[in-house]
């Protein structure tokens, strides 16, 4: 109880979150996101193939279908690029930052205190063009957890270093503290 | 606790293959009872040799409580003291026939229960809880300068539910199934009127299509009412029997929760340990001043299953404002004081009224103007929409946090209000969003992920939610506290 009486903090003094520079993922991300999702176009693409001449009832809405699916597909591409546009992090002496969001902008603030363990993952793409992807996992569940996606591979294995030794300090002090 | 416990053990499997014996149709058949006995021995023999391999001890220098389980794959758990979140001690009628209890000791790890120690003797029992009591004992012990008056308070009775109170407690909680029902039994009364004035009006007075009316209506209303007052006895039996005789005790550092009818269950809980206090309140209970209070605490796993997160959940029925005192200056160190209220903006009530009321509405009204059998029902829609927006309109007035120094406060609901308190320690990451079309008039929402679960708050001053956020995350990072 002890630790709050002393209240004498101005609190228009405290770190403001909003007002943090935040890094962009790497721009080569965009890249794989280009790649995955020409790959699950094509997958799609060939499956409505396959229904349109298999399917004599489809024959003749061809033209209908085809557009269809390409409009969607397109809504869809923007979709990504605008999300991956929105997307930044930031990576503060005490905690890490991700904002994140299509329609909604979402930003979550993860204290480097409550961290519980830190997942580093690298997919097939994402090693060609040397990215990789950090996941911070807290106890406050699924929704309490960060991805942060396309870090340049040498930057996300420091930042993992970094706060890895964070969590031994915090958790070498609480030892010496008990 | 030796072999003491491996006669009960036995005797639980001979009750439970007397019962199957029972069942069984023996036809004079000779080979079903050989293999049955065969099956029986066998039972008996892996249990007993399971009984000798089970064995647990609590390591006190190293704060340990060890079990070791297994016949030919040997298991061992340990866990630390420190890491307990809750000790159970239940019994069962079954257990409670051969005098045995059990106990289980929860941590936040997995799902279930870490230890299961199904059959103990009422003394190891107790004496086991006061060894994990011990623990906090000593801790309590170092920092005596400053904890005197909790040492003095020890195993002080907090709350006590008398029988009367439960039975309070039964008529006025799960009051949403009740008018549920009562709902069900409004709309086929109404339902059967429209048929009766129809029949007046196809056939002027004819008897007998108003008898049968009547009889329906009777029936119906038989029906109903058994159905009501079935679900009120279920609840009271319900409510009787798991939270018969509730009492919680204060020892030194936790709480001890004790309740049950014929399964008594023992709990054993370290405050610091809990994530969320929430005390939940009705119209009725305001009335008689009673109130139902939950204490959740961590859960790992998924957390879209309910039923999981019930088993980290304790709750306790009816207690009044002072109980309630007491239980949060035991929890939370103090009753939290009054602070800031904020209130969310009045586009709280947009979306559920459009999403809720407008559209099903329009939709019913469509339908309605061209369906020729709904056109009677056309004003329900109105009654429907009133309704609708009188409850919206109490959740946006009820839905406020407020925040102090030491604690953030969550009321929210329409009929059971509740009010859930977490200190800003326990925050695990917190989230804040906007849409960007409540960018101008600086709406947003915020989402305080805890490991009990979340506390939102939407549609505040976004401004203001920048200025809670940062700090409370300047106080989750600048004090030392854990959140367990």
């Amino acid at each position: 109880m002890s630790l709050f009486e002393n209240d004498t903090i101005d609190i228009s003094t405290i770190p403001r979150y909003e007002e943090i520079e935040l890094n962009k993922p790497h721009q080569d991300y965009l890249k794989i996101i280009f790649i995955n999702f020409s790959i699950s176009f094509i997958v799609f693409g060939a499956l409505i193939g396959l229904g349109i001449t298999f399917i004599d009832e489809l024959k003749p809405n061809v033209v209908l279908i085809l557009s269809i699916y390409l409009v969607f597909m397109g809504l869809l591409i923007l979709l990504f690029v605008a999300s991956f546009k929105k997307r930044g992090y930031a990576i503060r002496s005490k905690d890490v930052i991700y904002k994140s969001g299509i329609i909604a902008e979402s930003t979550t603030i993860v204290p480097l205190n409550r961290i519980q363990h830190i997942e580093l993952n690298e997919g097939i793409f994402s090693r060609i063009f040397k990215l990789g992807s950090l996941q911070v996992f807290t106890a406050g569940g699924d929704s309490g957890h960060l991805k942060i996606k396309g870090i340049p591979i040498d930057e996300a294995k420091s930042i993992r270093d970094l706060l890895l030794n964070t969590l031994n300090l915090a958790k070498n002090s609480t030892i010496i503290e008990e | 606790m030796g072999s003491h416990t491996a006669f009960k053990i036995v005797k639980v499997f001979i009750i439970l293959f007397a019962i199957s014996l029972v069942k069984m149709k023996t036809n004079s058949l000779i080979f079903l009872t050989s293999g049955l006995a065969i099956v029986i021995f066998i039972s008996f023999l892996i249990a007993y040799l399971w009984y000798l391999k089970f064995t647990f001890f609590l390591n006190k220098d190293k704060q340990e409580f060890i079990v070791n389980k297994g016949i030919f794959n040997r298991d061992q758990v340990i866990i630390q003291l420190d890491k307990i979140q809750q000790v159970n001690i239940n019994q069962t009628i079954l257990q409670k026939i051969i005098g045995v209890y059990g106990l289980k000791i929860d941590t936040a790890g997995s799902n279930g229960a870490e230890a299961n120690i199904l059959a103990i003797d009422e003394s190891s029992a107790y004496n086991l809880k006061e060894h994990l009591l011990n623990k906090s004992t000593d801790f309590a012990l170092d920092i005596k300068e400053n904890d005197e008056a909790n040492i003095t308070t020890e195993n002080r009775s907090i709350v006590q539910i008398s029988t009367w109170t439960l039975f309070k407690v039964g008529l006025t909680s799960n009051y949403g199934r009740s008018l549920g029902l009562l709902i069900l039994f409004l709309s086929s009364l109404i339902h059967e009127g429209q048929q009766i004035i129809k029949a007046f009006q196809i056939d002027g007075i004819h008897y007998v299509s108003l008898m049968s009316g009547m009889s329906t209506i009777f029936s119906v209303t038989i029906l109903v009412v058994t159905l009501l007052l079935l679900s009120l006895i279920f609840n009271l039996v319900r409510v009787f029997y798991k939270y018969f005789e509730l009492k919680i005790t204060q020892h030194k550092h936790s709480l001890l929760i004790s309740y049950g009818l014929f399964a008594k269950k023992n709990t054993l809980v370290n405050p610091e340990k809990v994530q969320i206090t929430k005390h939940t309140q009705n119209f009725f209970q305001k009335k008689i001043g009673l109130l139902n209070m939950s204490l959740r605490q961590a859960h790992f796993g998924k957390s879209k299953d309910e039923h999981e997160m019930q088993g980290n959940t304790l709750e306790i029925v009816g207690c009044n404002a002072n109980e309630r005192d007491e239980l949060l200056k035991m929890i939370l160190g103090k009753i939290p004081a009054k602070g800031k209220i904020f209130i969310p903006n009045w586009r709280f009530l947009n979306l559920p009224i459009f999403f809720n009321l407008v559209i099903p509405v329009v939709v019913f009204l469509i339908v309605g103007f061209n369906v020729a059998e709904i056109k009677p029902y056309l004003p329900l829609a109105g009654i429907y929409f009133l309704t609708g927006v009188l409850m919206i309109y109490i959740s946006y007035k009820r839905h406020r946090i407020t925040v102090n120094e030491e604690f953030i406060i969550k009321k929210s609901g329409i009929w059971d209000i509740s009010h859930e308190i977490i200190m800003p320690n326990k925050i695990q990451a917190i989230t804040t969003f906007q849409y960007p079309w409540h960018k101008g008039v600086d709406v947003g929402h915020l989402c305080l992920h805890t490991a009990a679960g979340k506390i939102r708050f939407k549609y505040g001053n976004y401004t203001e939610i920048k200025h809670l956020v940062n700090y409370w995350i300047y106080q989750v990072e600048s004090g030392n506290k854990g959140w367990m």
